[in-house]
């Protein structure tokens, strides 16, 4: 779990970026290259390298090179992912039910 | 002396029933109507739903069929969160959906229930379960091939009988 869990952070930081989640829709829907990907979010390739590197990083994607031409495609690791996901949501409940808790103890005065 | 249950909130409860549900248990000390304000009003939940980083409520339209849609600024990023409400039954039962923007078409349904406890005290049980693209794409998939092998097969007998 601690390792799902450090995965999970780096997919969560890959994610935080609007056009790295949008890469992700598009490659969901078949691989592409790096120079799709460029034309399709109006990048360079040197930007469009750079988010599929982080997402590479976080294991979302995988690359491989055919010829000149690097091909993206989603990772392989989706059940584990989904593994993580799930311990992840499980952290954040007990967190917000822990929060929760301190919130009505903090207002307890205010609202008897 | 007043009770200590008044002052300190037992920790979570949490057990999985099954690969795919999470289900948590929690007592507040609190009456029912106080929990159920502080998990609907959206001033109130701003206070507490995030890990202490800005919190935006965007939507939140506690009905059935409603959005909701939650976004957490962070130095390293925004996420995103939201569903719909499938029933709010007040002071009593929120079931809803969840997902997060960075998990598109991972479909969590939560069932959370107040229950009051008769001294003051309410417990609160959340049972999420969780739904994935692969298990909602095979179901797709299996149906539809279930369906269609069912459409040959009429056609089949269909064209015998002719």
């Amino acid at each position: 779990m601690v390792q799902y869990s450090r995965q999970l952070d780096s997919a969560f930081a890959a994610l935080a970026d609007p056009t790295r989640r949008g890469i992700l829709e598009r490659l969901g829907r078949g691989q592409a290259s790096i120079t799709d990907l460029a034309a399709r979010f109006d990048m360079t390739l040197t930007g469009m390298k750079k988010h599929v590197q982080t997402l590479e990083d976080a294991r979302l994607v995988t690359t491989e090179k055919v010829g000149r031409v690097r091909h993206v495609r989603l990772g392989q690791h989706r059940l584990e992912q989904e593994a993580a996901w799930m311990a992840r949501y499980r952290e954040m409940v007990e967190g917000q039910m822990d929060r929760l808790g301190a919130f009505l103890e903090r207002t307890q005065e205010d609202n008897p | 002396m007043t009770s200590p249950a008044m002052h300190t909130s037992p920790k979570a409860k949490v057990t999985t029933p099954g690969d795919r549900d999470i289900h948590i248990e929690r007592v507040f000390a609190a009456p029912r109507d106080r929990v159920w304000k502080a998990m609907t009003d959206p001033a109130l939940v701003a206070q507490w739903w995030g890990r202490g980083n800005k919190l935006v409520i965007e939507r939140m339209e506690m009905e059935r069929g409603g959005h909701w849609r939650f976004v957490e600024h962070t130095d390293e990023g925004v996420h995103g969160f939201e569903g719909r409400y499938r029933e709010v039954t007040p002071k009593d039962r929120i079931v809803s959906t969840f997902e997060w923007d960075g998990m598109p078409g991972h479909v969590i349904v939560n069932d959370v229930t107040l229950h009051d406890l008769g001294d003051g005290r309410t417990k609160v049980v959340t049972h999420s379960l969780f739904h994935t693209t692969e298990e909602r794409d095979g179901m797709l998939h299996s149906g539809m091939e279930g369906g269609l092998n069912q459409s040959y097969e009429a056609l089949d007998a269909l064209l015998t009988r002719m």
